[in-house]
C-alpha cells in the first residue's frame, strides 16, 4: 500500500506535490489510544449489530455479517492485539475495509475524525514489542496525539492458525 | 479488444459448438445410422470450422480440416463407403481437429507430425477413389472479393439464351438446366454473396443469368438490407447433374428458395413456359432416386410431389404445375408441420428430411450470453428469495388482519420470485447430453483396448442439470464407465459360458427425481468379487480385520480411498481404481453415489446430484446461540436424543446404536466450542451420511425447519474454516454457517477429548 503512494509521489506536477504528500486517515479509537488506516481503503462505517460466530478461529475474529449479500468477517481489533476481546455494544462500530480483494470488518469503540496529515511526519514504529512492529505501518502525530497506523494485510492474516 | 479478437472469440465458440455437432453426428453414425442428412451436417460442420480458419490464417487447422473435409466430401457423394473403418477414422479425427482447434485458441502451434498419419490416412481414402478433383477450387475460396462477373458470363448469356431451347426435344440429352434462386434475407446476413455462387455455378458448364426485380420500391422506401432480387440462371453442360448443381447451393440451402429445373425434360406442350418448382431440401440431394425423379414428365413430378408415392402415380389425379410451384415454397415445407398448415400424409418423408437440413435456419433461437452476466442474475434473485421470505416472517398475525392488501402483494411477490428462480435455474441447465456424447467414443476405445465387445446404450439425455454440475460430471462419469469396460464386462468367452450373449452392455441413464439427478452406470458384468474386495481392504486396513460388513458395506469398499493406488487390486475382477476421485467429486458438487452389484449379472452405479449448485435444500439447526444450516441431501434421519441408544467408547467419545449400526457421535456444540446450556434430553440427534454408506451423527440443540438457502463464500472474503462448509443468509438478515458433514468426519474425532 505504502509503495504504491509512495509512486504517486514521482509524479511531476510541482504544484500537485503538497496534495499528494497528504494523508488522509480514518481514526478511531480503542479504548484511550487512536489508531488510523487511510480513507481510501474504508468503505463504510457501520453500527455494530452482532456477527455470527465462526467456530476453529483466533479469538480475535468475531464472527461474520451479511453485508447486502457478502459475507464479510469482522475483526476485534483490541484482541487483536492483545487486550482482550471487547464487549462490544450499540455504540461500537464495525470499519468496514477491503484489504487487498477481500472485505473485511474490524470492530473498534468508535470513529473520531478524518485526519489530514503528511507523509513526511510518518514516524517508524520503535523496535521492540513484536506486536506493534508487526501490526503498524508506522506511527504519526496529529494534534499532540500519537496515532498508529494500522497495517491491515497483518491484522486479517493467519485468523485461522492453530486456534 | 479489437474486432479482430472479437470475431476470434466468436469462432472459437463456434468452433466448440461445431465440434460438439460433430460428436454427436459420429455418435450416430457409429450406431450405423449411415444417413446422408447427418454425413451433409458433419461435412457442413468441418467445412465451417475450415472455412473461419482460413479467414483468420490458422494454416495447420485449414490443412487438416481440409483433410477431413474432402474425404467426407467423397463420402457423401458415395465414392467413399462409410465403413466402420471410416467412421473410426472420423472419430479419431474429430478428436484432432479439436486439438487443432484449441491450438490455434491458444495460439501453441502442434507438433508437425500431429495427426500426420490420419491426414495420410484421410488423403489416401479420398484420392484412391476421387473421381475429380474439381471441388477443391471451390474449397479454396474463403474470402469474399468483389469482382464482376465480367464480360465472359454476359456474353454467354446471350449465347445459351433459354429460349433456344425451348422446343428441344424431350429426348434430348445434352443438359439445359434452368434455377431460379430466391435468396432470403438470412442469406445475406450471413454474409453470403450471390455472386460468389454464380461464379461456381459458371464453372459448370455456360450460364447465363437473370435478375429479376420483385418489386423494387422507391428509393425513399429502399430498405439496405431488403430482398428485392431473384435470379433465373440457366446453365448449359452435357454431363451435369442436379446434385452437382445443387452442390453449389449447399451452403446456402434454407437461406432461399431454389428450384433446378432440367429443360430438355419438358413435354413440349404449350403449359411448359410455367417454371415448376420443385422444392426438394438439400438433403435430398444424395437420393439415389433422384434422376429417375427428374426423368419424370413434370405433370409427374407434380403428381408426385403433392402424393409422394411413386406407386400412386399411375392413380394420380394430375395436378396443375402452377399449383404446384405455388404450394411447396421450400420454407412452407420445413415449417408445415409447426405452422400447422395442412399436408398430405404422404409427402412427410420429404417434410422430415427439409427439418433436418434446415434446423438452423428454423430451429429454436438462442443468444449467447456470458455465463458470469447469467451468475450475476442467479445471485440477485438469490438476494430476492431472501428478502421476500423476510418479508413474509415480518408479517404477524396484527399485520395480517390489518393490511390484506399489502398480504395479498406479497403472496404475489412470493410467487412470481419462485417462477422467477424456477426460470434463471432454468437458464443454466443444460441437457446432460453434452457429457453423455462423449462416452460412444470412450466405451469404443475401451472395447478395442480390452478386446471386448461393448455396446453402450443412453437414456434420458435430454435430462436437465445445472452447467456447473455438468462441467464436474465429465471426469466421475468417465472412471466410472472405465471401470464397468475394464473389470465389470468380462471377456466375450466368459459371457458366453456364463450363458450370457457375447457383447457386454453399458447402460448410461439420466433421470430427474425430485429435487435430485438420478445418474445411473448399469453394465451386465460379472459384479463385484466381494471376498477379493473385502480380502484386499482388510489387508490394506481398510477394514478392520474382525468386522464383518455386509454385502453392501463391501460394495461401498471400492469408494474407499486406500483402493485406489494398490495394482494388485486392478487385476481382480471386481473395481477399485480411482473410485476414490469419483466419489470426492461427486462429493464436491453435493452428490452421492450407491453401489448395487449382483455377483454374475452386473453392478449399477447410482450418482444422485442435486439440480443445482446456487439453492440448497437444508434444515435449520440451533446450537448454542447459534443457528447452523445442515444440506439436507446428507440427512438420513432426526432423532431426538432421549430416545436414542449411547453408548461410551475408550477415547472418551460417544457413539450411536442405531438400527443395527453403530455411529460415531459429534456434538456441535462441543466441536464448535458454542456454549450448549440445553437440557440433554431435550436435544435432537441428526443423522447424517457422510462417506458412502458412512454415517455421523450430529448433537443439536433444536431443529427449527427446512428452507431453502443461497450458498455464500466465506472464501471469498474470509478463509476456509474447518468443518463449516460455507455460509448463507437467513431471512432476518443475519449470517448462518452451513455444516461440512464430510469435513466434521474427516477432523480428528478425539480433538475435542483433548
Amino acid at each position: 500500500m505504502m509503495e504504491a503512494l509512495d509512486m504517486r509521489d514521482d509524479a511531476v506536477d510541482q504544484s500537485a506535490i503538497a496534495a499528494q504528500n497528504a494523508l488522509q486517515l480514518i481514526a478511531f479509537s480503542i479504548g484511550e489510544q487512536t489508531y488510523g488506516v487511510e480513507i481510501t481503503t474504508v468503505r463504510e462505517i457501520r453500527a455494530w449489530n452482532g456477527a455470527t460466530p465462526l467456530p476453529n478461529t483466533r479469538d480475535y475474529v468475531r464472527g461474520v455479517i451479511n453485508l447486502r449479500g457478502t459475507i464479510v468477517p469482522i475483526f476485534d481489533l483490541r484482541a487483536r492485539f492483545g487486550d482482550g476481546k471487547t464487549t462490544p455494544t450499540k455504540n461500537h462500530v464495525v470499519v468496514v475495509m477491503s484489504v487487498g480483494n477481500k472485505w473485511v470488518g474490524i470492530l473498534v469503540d468508535a470513529v473520531s475524525d478524518i485526519l489530514t496529515v503528511s507523509r513526511d511526519d510518518i514516524h517508524n514504529v520503535p523496535e521492540g514489542n513484536s506486536i506493534d512492529t508487526e501490526l503498524l505501518n508506522g506511527i504519526v502525530t496529529h494534534e499532540g496525539r500519537m496515532v498508529g497506523l494500522i497495517d491491515l494485510l497483518a491484522v486479517v492474516s493467519s485468523a485461522r492458525a492453530d486456534a | 479488444m479489437s474486432d479482430l479478437d472479437e470475431f476470434k472469440v466468436t469462432y472459437f465458440d463456434e468452433c466448440s459448438e461445431l465440434l460438439g455437432e460433430l460428436e454427436e453426428i459420429f455418435a450416430v453414425i457409429e450406431l450405423g445410422d449411415r444417413d446422408s442428412a447427418r454425413i451433409n451436417a458433419a461435412f457442413r460442420a468441418v467445412h465451417s470450422i475450415k472455412g473461419g480458419a482460413g479467414a483468420f490464417g490458422f494454416s495447420a487447422l485449414v490443412e487438416f480440416a481440409h483433410g477431413y473435409e474432402t474425404l467426407m466430401d467423397q463420402v457423401r457423394d458415395g465414392r467413399v463407403s462409410m465403413s466402420d473403418d471410416v467412421v473410426t477414422l472420423c472419430i479419431r479425427a474429430n478428436d484432432l481437429l479439436a486439438d487443432f482447434v484449441g491450438a490455434a485458441r491458444s495460439d501453441a502451434p502442434l507438433a508437425a507430425e500431429h495427426g500426420l498419419a490420419e491426414k495420410l490416412q484421410m488423403a489416401a481414402l479420398a484420392e484412391g477413389q476421387a473421381i475429380d478433383g474439381e471441388l477443391d477450387d471451390f474449397d479454396f475460396d474463403f474470402t469474399p472479393i468483389a469482382v464482376d462477373l465480367g464480360k465472359d458470363e454476359a456474353e454467354t448469356k446471350i449465347e445459351v439464351h433459354t429460349d433456344q431451347f425451348a422446343d428441344a426435344p424431350s429426348t434430348d440429352l445434352d443438359g439445359q438446366w434452368e434455377i431460379s434462386f430466391r435468396p432470403h434475407a438470412a442469406l445475406y446476413a450471413r454474409a453470403n454473396d450471390p455472386l460468389l455462387l454464380f461464379r461456381e455455378l459458371a464453372a459448370l458448364g455456360h450460364m447465363s443469368v437473370q435478375a429479376q426485380m420483385l418489386d423494387l420500391p422507391p428509393l425513399a422506401d429502399f430498405e439496405p438490407f431488403g430482398v428485392y432480387c431473384l435470379w433465373t440462371i440457366s446453365l448449359v453442360s452435357p454431363d451435369l447433374t442436379e446434385a452437382m448443381i445443387r452442390e453449389v447451393f449447399e451452403f446456402v440451402e434454407g437461406d432461399c428458395d431454389i428450384s433446378v429445373v432440367r429443360l430438355g425434360e419438358q413435354t413440349g406442350t404449350g403449359e411448359n413456359d410455367v417454371t415448376v418448382q420443385v422444392a426438394i431440401s438439400a438433403t435430398d440431394v444424395l437420393d439415389p432416386n433422384i434422376n429417375d425423379f427428374l426423368m419424370l414428365s413434370d405433370d409427374e413430378i407434380g403428381a408426385m410431389i403433392e402424393f409422394g408415392e411413386p406407386d400412386d402415380l399411375r392413380e394420380a389425379p394430375l395436378v396443375g404445375q402452377e399449383t404446384v410451384g405455388a404450394s411447396i415454397p421450400q420454407e412452407a415445407i420445413a415449417a408445415g408441420p409447426e405452422a400447422g398448415i395442412p399436408e398430405p400424409t404422404s409427402a412427410k418423408p420429404i417434410v422430415e428430411l427439409a427439418d433436418e437440413g434446415d434446423r438452423r435456419a428454423v430451429g429454436v433461437q438462442s443468444i449467447r450470453v456470458d455465463l458470469e452476466k447469467v451468475d450475476r442474475v442467479v445471485n440477485m434473485v438469490g438476494e430476492l428469495v431472501i428478502t421476500q421470505s423476510m418479508l413474509t416472517q415480518q408479517m404477524d398475525e396484527t399485520l395480517r388482519t390489518q393490511y390484506t392488501e399489502l398480504v395479498r402483494g406479497l403472496e404475489v411477490l412470493a410467487q412470481t420470485t419462485r417462477g422467477l428462480q424456477d426460470s434463471v435455474m432454468a437458464i443454466r441447465a443444460q441437457p446432460v447430453k453434452s457429457v453423455f456424447s462423449r462416452m460412444p467414443r470412450l466405451v469404443r476405445e475401451l472395447g478395442l483396448k480390452t478386446g471386448k465387445t461393448i455396446k453402450l446404450e443412453m437414456v434420458g439425455e435430454a435430462t436437465e442439470i445445472d452447467k456447473t454440475v455438468i462441467e464436474q460430471l465429465s471426469d466421475p462419469l468417465t472412471h466410472m464407465i472405465r471401470n464397468s469396460a475394464d473389470h465389470g464386462i468380462e471377456s466375450g468367452a466368459v459371457r458366453l459360458a456364463a450363458g450370457k450373449p457375447e457383447a457386454g452392455t453399458i447402460r448410461l441413464g439420466a433421470e430427474q427425481a425430485g429435487g435430485n439427478i438420478l445418474i445411473t452406470i448399469e453394465d451386465d458384468g460379472a459384479g463385484i468379487n466381494r471376498e477379493r474386495v473385502l480380502q484386499v481392504a482388510r489387508s490394506r486396513g481398510v477394514v478392520a480385520p474382525d468386522a464383518d460388513p455386509t454385502d453392501e458395506q463391501i460394495d461401498q469398499l471400492i469408494f474407499a480411498p486406500g483402493f485406489s493406488t494398490a495394482e494388485a487390486v486392478s487385476d481382480i475382477s471386481g473395481r477399485g481404481v480411482g473410485m476414490d476421485v469419483v466419489l470426492s467429486n461427486i462429493r464436491k458438487i453435493g452428490g452421492s453415489v450407491n453401489v448395487r452389484s449382483r455377483p454374475g449379472r452386473g453392478t449399477r452405479m447410482t450418482l444422485r446430484l442435486p439440480l443445482t449448485l446456487a439453492v440448497l435444500d437444508v434444515m435449520l439447526v440451533q446450537v448454542g446461540q447459534s443457528r447452523y444450516v445442515v444440506p439436507l441431501s446428507s440427512i438420513v434421519e432426526t432423532i431426538q436424543c432421549s430416545r436414542a441408544a449411547f453408548s461410551r467408547v475408550p477415547s472418551g467419545g460417544q457413539v450411536l446404536h442405531v438400527r443395527g449400526e453403530y455411529v460415531q457421535v459429534i456434538d456441535l456444540a462441543e466441536r464448535f466450542e458454542l456454549d450448549g446450556a440445553r437440557d440433554a434430553e431435550s436435544r435432537f440427534l441428526v443423522l447424517c451420511e457422510a462417506e458412502g454408506s458412512h454415517k455421523i451423527a450430529l448433537i443439536v440443540d433444536d431443529i427449527m425447519g427446512q428452507q431453502q438457502v443461497v450458498i455464500k463464500s466465506l472464501e471469498e472474503n474470509f478463509e476456509r474454516v474447518e468443518g463449516i462448509a460455507g455460509g448463507t443468509i437467513l431471512g432476518d438478515g443475519n449470517v448462518a454457517l452451513i455444516v461440512d458433514v464430510q469435513g466434521l468426519k474427516a477432523s480428528d474425532p478425539h480433538r475435542t477429548a483433548a
